[in-house]
Order: C-alpha cells, then structure tokens, then sequence
C-alpha cells in the first residue's frame, strides 16, 4: 500500500474524481480500507450503485463534459458478480466508452473501470492512489466545451 | 421498375393487403424525392424510384405501429438492415408490414452532385441510371456523370442482410458493387491517427457548430424511444436551452446509445443543417465493435446484438 501525499503534483493540482462503486464488491472493499485505517488522496466522491453495471455510459460522458477530471468505475471482479453478470457488461461497455472517449480527444486515464472485491481493502486504497496521480499529471480536465475548469480543492 | 413498383403497390392495395404504402415521390423540386404515402389506388402513379431515393423509409413504419391494417414499404437493401434490427430490438413483427425491396444501382449524394456539376441543384431536371455513370439532365443538355464521384458515402460498402426476405422485389436487389480504392473506415482511422489534442480540437471544432436541431435524433431508424432521454425533465440530462457546452453531451450520448444498432445509413449526416461528419462518431463506434465483438449491425436476424450479450472470454483491460 502506497502513501499519498495529497501535495504533490504539478501547481498543486487537485483533481476531482468520481467513484462508482459496486455495492456488494467495490463499496465493500472501500469500507475495509476506511476501517483498516489506510492513507488515501481525498480527491475521490464515492457514489454506490448497485452494479457497476448501473453506471449509464451517460453518467460518464456527462461528468467529464461538466468537467469533472477523472471516474472510475469499480465492480466485483468478473465471475463474482452479485447478480451472476452485470459485469461482463460493464466490461464491454467500458471497452467501447474508453475507446470512444480517447476519439474524442479525452485521455484514457480519465476514464477507467477496475474489479475490486469486498475483501480488497489494500487494492481500492491502492488503487485510488494510482489514478489520482495520474490525473494530477495529466492536469485538469478541458474535455469540456468552454467551460470553466473544476476549480482546485473545490468540494 | 417504376411501373413494375407501382403495379405492385396497386394489387396489394386493391387485394386489401395493405392499408398504406410507404414509398418516394417527386418533392417541390426534381432533384427533391420524399416520402410519401399512398392509401388510395389513385395515388399510386405517384411513386417514383430513382438515384435521389435517399430517405431511410423504415423509419416510417415505426410510426404506423398503431395504425389498423398493414403497412408495405419499399426498402433498398440498406434500409432492409433497420428493419432487421428494429425486428431483433422488438419494435417491429415481420408479419405487421409487407416488404417491397428494390434493386438499387447507387445513390446519389446531392452536396457531392452540386460540386461535380457546378451548378446548383435547382437546374437539375432528373437524374437516370446509366450503368457506370449517372445521367443528369441540366437544362437542355444531359451530363454524364461517374458514379464514383457522386456516389453516397455508403453506396461504396453496400451491404444487405443475407437472410432477409423481402415479399416483393423489384428487379433483383444485389449489394451494389463499385470499384474503389476507398477503405470503410479510412475517416476514422484517419483520425485515429492524429494526437489526441489534435483530434479534441477536430470535435470541438465541430460540435461548437451544432444548433440542437435535433434533425439527427428525428431521422434517426434507431431513435424509436416514447420519450428521448434528451427531453426528460427528471432526470434533466441536457438544460433546456442549447448550450453551447452540453453538444458534446448530446453528441457522445446519441454515439453510445446508437452503438450496436447503427446501420451506417448516413441519414444523419444528411440531414445536418451545419454538416457535422456524424458518420465519423458513430463509425468509430461500430469499428471497435466489429473489432472486439465481431458483430454487424443489421445483417442477421438470429445473432445477438453485442451490448446485451458478452463472452466469459472478452477482453478485459481492467484487472
């Protein structure tokens, strides 16, 4: 488990990310983490979904395009879904919707999905910390059209 | 074929098998065809069928769903794949309409035509099949134009549903051929290829020039939903007025909720007012669909659409 300094990154840089996480799995798994005490960058909103498979491709398209710099989807990891598949679709919908958003000019690290179970605290701090600082490098997000940027440590 | 589809279309109206009749007929201008329906045996001398059929008709037999009796539409092989989608996506039964497919030789793109010829398209006093070449009348004279310059973007990969049947046809409906050097997806990779700060500016730079007309969602085969997400007031996805910065959410929502099911049948493109390269958007989408979930859209009644399918064996970036 790595620890995060939320100061680093260029120009002081705090980037705002949204969290899906799958509440039988992924949300589970961030629990463990918070009970277990380890350091994360506070950049993240987690909002549970029941699946990760009820994360609309729109949810994505429209955070960004608000300017939000970076979501992550998390789910169980394929095979252990609560509802057997929900998943598998994520997967596929998540395959075509980063594709079509490095299309677009939006850079594939501002979208990402990861399996994540109940019992992966370690991963999900882990995990948290790797995409926030790799949004940080990247800097804000001007996939939006004209407007402002999500303002620094804004919550 | 005209005749012989006007024959048919007045047998199937007086034999009562079909109440309405969907097809083209000459619009204000000659160089304008629209769709038009015909529910009287007297109407029938008004279809017509030539290079400048360009409506996608079967978007029209969506809307007769609630009308009592059948309905026939005439489909050129591309149309066909709406209506095998719309039969897979269970929007349409195949017995509800009665098909009429019609051989086409190509269709004509009016904005590649108006370039080619020089002259604008109100001189232009028909347009004739003429093998290799469209024949265009122009004023007193006929101009002979190559097909292969005024071609329809997609009439260059006609495709048609193999296991489709039509319960008409109209001369024989064959996937149009055309030598070309032109590959399927070249605009996209195109841009593919380009720096990703580059391509951002490419679409921004074009969806700054949308005014939500929303001619797109409406000529669309696949927009059959009551209610559009995008006029929803709870929840509210897009403000009511269209700004300025919400076209790229309207743009990439209108390409993920068309993936899968878009047929390439370049009717959005046509219909912009500001010419937006939609095809381009959507295009992309059905590449990396054919490329990750080998599927087709609109070719086979039987396969699964890919979105609501998938493999244990996908691949899977995201571990």
């Amino acid at each position: 488990m790595a620890v995060h300094d939320t100061e680093s990154g260029g120009n002081g840089f705090e980037p705002k990310i949204l969290v899906f996480a799958c509440n039988w799995c992924s949300y589970a798994g961030a629990d463990l983490a918070g009970v277990s005490r380890l350091q994360m960058p506070a950049n993240c909103r987690v909002i549970r979904v029941m699946c990760s498979a009820r994360v609309r491709p729109e949810f994505v398209i429209t955070a960004l395009s608000k300017g939000l710099d970076g979501v992550l989807v998390l789910g169980c990891h394929p095979g252990d879904c609560h509802y057997s598949e929900g998943n598998y679709f994520t997967r596929r919908r998540g395959l075509l919707l980063q594709k079509l958003l490095q299309y677009v000019g939006i850079e594939p690290e501002r979208f990402q999905v990861r399996w994540i179970s109940a019992s992966e605290g370690a991963k999900f701090a882990e995990t948290i910390g790797q995409v926030t600082d790799q949004i940080k490098a990247l800097g804000p997000n001007r996939s939006q059209n004209g407007m402002q940027p999500a303002e620094p440590g804004d919550s | 074929m005209q005749d012989k589809l006007r024959e048919i279309v007045r047998k199937m109206l007086s034999d009562g098998d079909i109440e309405y009749f969907v097809g083209y007929c000459q619009g204000s201008e000659a160089h304008r065809i629209v769709p038009c329906f015909v529910t009287e045996e007297s109407e029938v001398e008004k279809l017509v069928w030539g290079p400048l059929c360009l409506q996608n008709l079967s978007k029209y037999v969506l809307r007769t769903r609630d009308l009592d009796g059948k309905v026939g539409v005439l489909v050129k092989g591309c149309d066909a794949r709406a209506l095998v989608e719309l039969i897979k996506q269970h929007q349409l039964e195949r017995d509800d309409f009665v098909v009429v497919g019609v051989a086409c030789e190509g269709q004509v793109d009016p904005r590649k035509l108006e370039r080619e010829l020089g002259v604008p398209l109100e001189q232009v006093g028909g347009i004739e099949d003429g093998g290799d070449e469209f024949l265009v009348h122009v004023g007193e004279e006929t101009r002979k134009v190559a097909k292969e310059a005024v071609l329809r973007d997609k009439c260059f990969f006609c495709k048609h549903p193999p296991s489709f049947d039509c319960d008409y046809t109209v001369g024989e409906p064959e996937p149009f051929t055309i030598e070309s050097d032109r590959s399927e997806f070249a605009g996209v990779e195109e841009l593919e290829e380009l720096p990703l700060e580059e391509r951002r500016a490419f679409w921004r730079k074009q969806f700054e020039r949308c005014i939500r007309c929303n001619a797109c969602r409406e000529v669309c085969y696949a927009c059959y939903c009551t209610e559009c997400l995008f006029d929803r007031n709870v929840p509210r996805w897009l403000d009511r007025p269209p700004l300025l910065e919400e076209n790229e959410i309207y743009h990439l929502i209108r390409a993920v909720h068309l993936a899968g099911r878009c047929i390439d049948c370049g009717e959005c493109e046509r219909v912009c007012p500001v010419g937006i390269p939609l095809s381009r958007l959507y295009k992309k989408v059905q590449k990396d669909i054919a490329e990750l979930f080998d599927y087709q859209a609109g070719m086979e009644l039987e396969t699964v659409p890919p979105l609501v399918n998938f493999d244990l064996d996908d691949q899977d970036p995201f571990l």
